[in-house]
């Protein structure tokens, strides 16, 4: 049997760095089930988000994407509107695709450990001004093996929680274990 | 984009009469395990930020989350179809392999077909992102309405 890798073996750590990884990566596991018993067909979920500045901003730092766009906050100005072809700035387009995570992975309950994301088919509808709160609603529409794998599939819808203009749908898989 | 504040590169925009066959300008991304390890994703997931996790369930090193690729994919076209790719635009991805940390990702873009719609054409681009070796790690397609 292959010998597991350090913790340490992609970035530098010290021993108390080490220690503190490996103690959350146990109470994460400690409390996980399987994605695929956690998930009735039919099953409904839905939260508001605010899409703040700061948040954009996480985002957009995350995957290094730096169009002035959807830079509603900047350091030394802190809060601006920003500028972007719909006026001021904007979410960019996939940002909220990422946060179904968040509502279809019913935040009450213990996180589904270990499933990976394999598919998404997007409609992006309408921009999403910086500072707006959307509703996500996800609805699991399927459960499926294929090649011995074990997917559920849901159906997203974003919303502008005040005038409830749709934003965004997605039909999106998560391979469980 | 790269660069804050600045504008995004207006030569390289698709128009009407871009014609198919055109390959938009490739974005290359590394998959930083710190990066990965953002609370941005969650950290949930260690799969997706420690090597100990992923090697004991089987993964050679911690994968990128597929939402990352999506986004250098959509950086992409944003870059190409400006404000037209934020109203009545489609993405579909499948990630068909795992990116790993460390890996130097590319994303790829070539126009599949044009079909009149209004004033102008809904365009379809075959999309991809790929490794230094070639190897495929998301592929799928954008339609995106230009000139309608």
């Amino acid at each position: 049997m292959t010998p597991l890798p350090a913790t340490d073996a992609l970035k530098p750590m010290s021993p108390i760095q080490a220690r503190q990884t490996r103690e959350f990566i146990d109470g994460l596991a400690s409390e996980a089930r399987p994605y695929w018993d956690m998930v009735e067909i039919g099953d409904e979920l839905s939260r508001d988000l605010h899409l703040s500045a700061e948040l954009v901003i996480l985002y957009a730092d995350g995957v290094e994407d730096f169009n002035p766009w959807y830079e509603g906050w900047r350091m030394n100005s802190w809060h601006v509107e920003g500028q972007s072809p719909f006026g001021q700035a904007i979410v960019p387009p996939l940002l909220v695709s990422h946060f179904v995570l968040s509502v279809q992975f019913d935040a009450t309950r213990p996180f589904s450990i270990g499933s990976i994301h394999t598919f998404h088919d997007s409609e992006i509808l309408e921009p999403i001004l910086v500072g707006t709160t959307v509703r996500i609603t996800t609805r699991a529409v399927e459960k499926f093996e294929k090649r011995g794998r074990r997917y559920v599939r849901h159906a997203v819808e974003v919303t502008d929680v005040e005038d409830n203009r749709v934003y965004f749908r997605e039909t999106r898989d998560i391979l469980s274990l | 984009m790269d660069g804050s504040g600045a504008s995004l590169p207006q030569d390289i925009a698709i128009t009407i009469d871009t014609p198919v066959g055109y390959r938009l300008q490739s974005l290359r991304k590394k998959a930083a395990i710190q990066l990965m390890g953002s609370r941005l994703w969650g950290r949930f997931n260690p799969n997706h930020w420690d090597p100990v996790y992923a090697a004991a369930t089987g993964l050679k090193a911690p994968i990128q989350t597929g939402e990352m690729s999506s986004a250098y994919i959509a950086e992409m076209c944003v870059n190409h179809f400006g404000a037209a790719f934020f109203k009545g635009a489609r993405v579909v991805c499948k990630y068909v392999a795992s990116t790993y940390a460390d890996e130097i990702i590319s994303t790829h873009g070539l126009v599949r077909e044009k079909t009149p719609k209004g004033a102008g054409f809904r365009f379809i681009v075959d999309v991809w992102a790929e490794n230094e070796a070639g190897e495929k790690k998301t592929a799928g397609w954008v339609e995106v309405d230009v000139g309608v």
